[in-house]
């Protein structure tokens, strides 16, 4: 396939959402079928994409020497851009119900404008995926920030505004860092991502412990998208946001760029070679587990219930985190293994959330007593995600924790077996977070005032779809997991 | 395989189907709850038919696949010995109590959901026998603990709930530390799909070396099924849990579902690391005593308490350990005793647990302290209860006997320093304080004293539903002391091929 549409399936999304304050639409159900069409469109286009890989990267801008804009789809690409192109429709679907229950003050042109943002973030989020080197993955990773800031913004409360702004600084401060390990790599290799990484090792000559040095820096750099301690205090923050982007953009989009980021940073660029056994690998693993068990420990205290997810995502953020510090091929196949599931599963307790929120008003875990008999599916299918993230299995999230836990002994590292051990007392603490909120919801204390739920029922179809869509992939990827592992395994080995 | 599948799938459908069915099904006064106990009880009696058929198949050597959850992690069944015997206990026990709840859960509310949580129970611990490998075997594991939690908050009081809280998450405290387990042995095993295997599955020359962690793994494991067991120092869950429960709910926890933890124990000691790996280590070493001080600590608490369904659950505490000890010892004979004392306790407790339900539900009285008088208006209930008391307490010919001999026996076999009279001893104290919690319950029943109103008695004997399983479990609990050579050299069979 010509190498041009991976260009195009960057801008269709891009030029789509631009054009949205601007098109004329006549009703609401026009501009919805606009935007759902694009998005979809875009989606086709990246699945095909995968289908029929092109084998040559584009290059759109040539700066001097090799330093050049281009796009590439590689194995990483593949399951990061495959991601976000299966979640997108269906969270646009669902950010069409949920803005039509949202009190908003400002009327359809505010809404229009969160939908043109919300569409552009789908086109850069697309860039980092198929970034084929490091400078247009910062290009697009700095764009990613500054698009992202109005939908964090949306409701332009106090508590939105301050949010924002932390995130802002976060993300810059941390973008800035990252910068700089671009600068090294330039200058001790090669910013194109190649399987092993590209250091040339002549070049390094007795200068390690600096580049070790910068590689950890770059780490927390772009750790802070991945919400890696101690720089993720911007994501609960951030949970003021609308559900839909709290739940795309926070469980998925942004955070798994910042992930995917660390991936590359550490497979393709620096190379496992490089870093495995150096005191830059432990630091960071150790970082990864104290991640780990410091968002659980947070989400069980947590009342709010979007926050209370949004630690779980900071914890389950780092589980990816220390696969990847694993630096293994196995940890690689068990970072994105979980890179998958984490999203699907957390987008489906978001979105829960969500409709909860939509269709209530209640953002307190307190206040959700016997609500599970009024709203059966969702708070059904909200029991499903929990048991999934707990490790059940049968479930996709258990195939996830096998791998990593896999991947931890087979590197025989003493600190990884720890961390095993840190990933188990995060799923205990998953159990005690996720769980007391199903029960609340099912099992109301007796004396329970069922007057209160007056009118609550399940929301409409917009939301339900892609509810019922996600349950059934986690439950097919939990117990028919073995192709889509086989082909991480290939990835996670560098031979896709 | 459709004979170890069906006992597994036949009751989870059932329940489902009760679970989502819609309320106005049920909801007509006096026949709507015909009807259901009726479908229930059509539910359990064909299952308990298709497990008792398995009992006499042969021991199936080949290991059925359902499918591979990733490549090297199958879903797998497996017919054996250890397993046909904790089904068949299992289905005896869930039919009786079955029974008994259909006339009990008339005061409660919510009876379709009770019913449905507890097919599907049903189902997921036919589930956990069968099981193949420790993937399968933990898969049902978590799956008993998610679907025996309704029947623990059933009441939905506040004590109810933090009960049933408190279960939750010991058990899946003690899931997790299995799941170490699970992550860390297939690179050191001759199957790498931890199928169990009679005796142990390490391969020694990949263990070199790694002792330590294999160890400690072992020790976590056993620690975790231990949670379920009701070990020290994690069974605080057990006394909040099961006086919670209503009655048949309590029996089948206290009989069967601390068996799962128990029959966990059995796969992982010896037919996962085996005996050879283990024994004389600190680990063994460690687990005798925990054992040993539970059995103690749990017959004085047990004795101490004035609750009656507290006490019994005290009681479980400490007779689970009797069988931990037996398994510890790792001897012919002690493993004999443990799964004798098993089969036993299942029985004995279901009936005990069966009879404070009986007594409450007719009475109201929860206290022990209330019951001056009861045999005298609840003969034959009380009648039941004195000799499952007899067997309990371990008096010849009832079956306790049986598997306290055969449990004495192994510790002095055993030769362990120190374990090897302690044991006996211990377990002798223990009798002791059995009969001190359960023998003045018969007699001051029977022989309420001269300072007592016999006006106030009335005859308060529950229907046939309730009194017809005491019985049945009464006589099992005398029978099965007075012949169990069928059932003690089976067990032997199955000792002698693990160790």
């Amino acid at each position: 396939m010509n190498p041009i549409f991976l260009l195009v399936v960057i801008l269709i999304p891009l030029l789509g959402g631009v054009l949205i304050p601007f098109l004329p639409f006549r009703s609401r159900k026009q501009f919805e079928i606009y935007t759902e069409v694009v998005v979809i469109m875009a989606s086709a286009l990246v699945f095909l994409l995968m289908l029929k890989r092109p084998s040559d990267p584009f290059t759109l801008i040539y700066f001097t020497g090799d330093l050049t804009i281009s796009f590439r789809m590689d194995g990483l690409s593949m399951v990061f851009g495959g991601m976000i192109a299966f979640l997108w429709p269906f969270a646009t679907l669902y950010a069409y119900e949920y803005m039509r229950h949202e009190h908003n003050p400002v009327g359809p042109r505010h809404e229009r404008s969160f939908f043109c943002f919300y569409t552009m973030t789908y086109g850069i989020t697309l860039g980092i995926a198929l970034a084929a080197n490091m400078l247009t993955m910062y290009c697009f990773y700095e764009m990613l920030t500054l698009i992202t800031v109005p939908l964090i913004m949306y409701t332009m409360s106090r508590e939105a505004i301050l949010a924002t702004r932390k995130y802002m600084y976060y993300s810059l401060g941390g973008a800035g860092f990252a910068f700089i390990g671009l600068i090294f790599m330039i200058v001790y290799g090669n910013i194109n991502f190649q399987y092993g990484g590209t250091l040339n090792p002549d070049l390094i000559g007795n200068r390690k412990n600096l580049l070790l040095l910068i590689y950890v820096m770059a780490f927390f750099g772009f750790g802070v998208k991945a919400a890696v301690c101690p720089l993720n205090s911007w994501l609960p923050q951030a949970g003021v946001a609308p559900t839909p982007v709290t739940a795309l953009l926070h469980a998925v989009a942004v955070v798994k760029s910042g992930a995917f980021a660390i991936l590359r940073l550490t497979y393709f660029c620096f190379g496992i070679t490089f870093l495995r056994g150096t005191w830059a690998q432990y630091l960071v693993m150790t970082a990864a587990m104290i991640t780990i068990v410091y968002g659980c420990s947070r989400a069980v205290k947590e009342t709010h219930f979007k926050r209370r997810l949004a630690y779980s995502t900071i914890s389950n953020l780092s589980y990816i985190l220390f696969g990847a510090t694993i630096m293994t091929p196995l940890g690689l196949t068990a970072a994105l293994a979980h890179m998958l599931f984490h999203g699907i599963m957390k987008i489906t307790s978001f979105f829960c959330a969500g409709a909860v929120i939509c269709q209530t008003g209640r953002t307190y875990v307190t206040q959700l007593d016997g609500l599970g008999k009024k709203m059966p599916r969702v708070f059904g299918i909200f029991a499903l995600s929990s048991f999934a993230l707990m490790g059940v299995p049968g479930l996709c999230g258990f195939i996830s924790k096998w791998y990593l836990a896999s991947a931890a002994f087979e590197s025989n590292q003493v600190l990884a077996c720890f961390g095993v051990g840190a990933l188990l007392i995060s799923a205990i603490l998953t159990a005690i977070y996720m769980l007391t909120i199903v029960i609340r919801a099912f099992f109301p204390k007796q004396g329970f005032d069922e007057s209160s739920l007056e009118g609550i029922h399940d929301p409409g179809l917009y939301m339900l779809i892609p509810l019922f869509v996600f349950s059934a992939v986690i439950i097919y990827f939990g117990i028919h997991s073995v192709s889509l592992l086989d082909f991480l395994t290939k990835v996670g080995n560098g031979l896709i | 395989m459709s004979v170890l599948l069906l006992p597994i799938l036949l009751p989870v459908l059932f329940g489902i189907v009760l679970l989502i069915c819609p309320e106005k099904w049920f909801a007509k006064k006096d026949t709507g709850r015909k009807k259901l106990c009726i479908l229930a009880a059509t539910a359990l009696v064909l299952t308990g038919l298709l497990v008792v058929r398995t009992l006499f198949l042969k021991d199936v050597g080949e290991y059925y696949i359902l499918f591979y959850l990733t490549r090297k992690l199958p879903v797998q069944f497996h017919l054996d010995g250890i397993g046909k015997i904790f089904a068949t206990v299992i289905s005896v026990v869930w039919l009786l109590a079955g029974i008994f709840s259909f006339e009990y859960t008339k005061h409660e509310h919510k009876e379709k959901r009770y019913y449905g949580f507890y097919l599907i129970l049903y189902g997921v611990l036919n589930g956990l026998c069968f099981a193949g490998n420790l993937v399968t075997f933990y898969l049902f594991y978590e799956l008993m603990t998610l679907v025996s939690m309704p029947l623990v908050l059933h009441e939905q009081t506040r004590e109810a709930l933090i009960a049933g809280l408190k279960y939750l998450f010991y058990s899946f405290a003690g899931a997790y530390m299995v799941l170490f387990g699970l992550f860390c042995l297939s690179r050191f095993c001759l199957s790498n799909t931890l199928t169990f295997g009679a005796g142990g599955i390490l391969d020694p020359t990949l263990v070199e070396g790694h002792e330590t962690l294999l160890l400690v793994t072992a020790f976590l494991m056993i620690l975790g099924f231990g949670v379920k067991a009701g070990m020290f120092p994690m069974h605080a869950w057990l006394t909040a849990a099961h006086p919670i429960a209503p009655a048949p709910a309590s029996a089948v926890l206290s009989g069967v579902i601390v068996k799962a933890g128990v029959l966990g124990v059995i796969r992982v000691v010896y037919y996962l690391f085996g005996t050879q790996f283990l024994r004389g280590t600190w680990v063994q070493y460690t687990w005798l005593t925990l054992a040993l001080l539970t059995v103690l600590m749990g017959s004085m608490m047990a004795y101490l308490e004035k609750g009656f369904k507290k006490r019994l659950a005290y009681s479980t505490v400490s007779q689970v350990s009797y069988i931990l000890f037996g398994l510890a010892l790792m001897e012919p004979a002690g493993f004999t005793g443990a799964v004798l004392h098993s089969v036993f306790h299942a029985i004995i407790k279901c009936a005990l647990f069966l009879t404070a339900g009986a007594v409450i539900y007719k009475t109201g009285k929860k206290n022990v302290d209330d019951y001056r008088g009861i045999g005298k208006e609840m003969p034959i209930t009380i009648w039941s209860f004195t000799f499952i008391s007899l067997a309990l307490i371990g008096i010849p010919p009832a079956s306790g006997f049986i598997s306290k001999w055969y449990l004495a026996a192994g510790a002095l076999e055993s030769g362990i320093r120190g374990f090897a009279y302690a044991g006996p001893v211990i377990l002798l104290i223990s009798a002791l304080l059995t009969a001190g919690y359960l023998l003045p319950i018969t007699v001051r029943g029977f022989l309420p004293g001269a300072d007592f109103d016999y006006t106030k008695l009335e005859k308060k004997e529950p229907s046939a539903l309730m009194t017809v399983p005491l019985v049945i479990l009464a006589v099992l609990a005398v029978l099965l002391g007075m012949f169990p050579n069928g059932l003690a050299q089976m067990i032997s069979r199955i000792a002698a091929a693990v160790m």
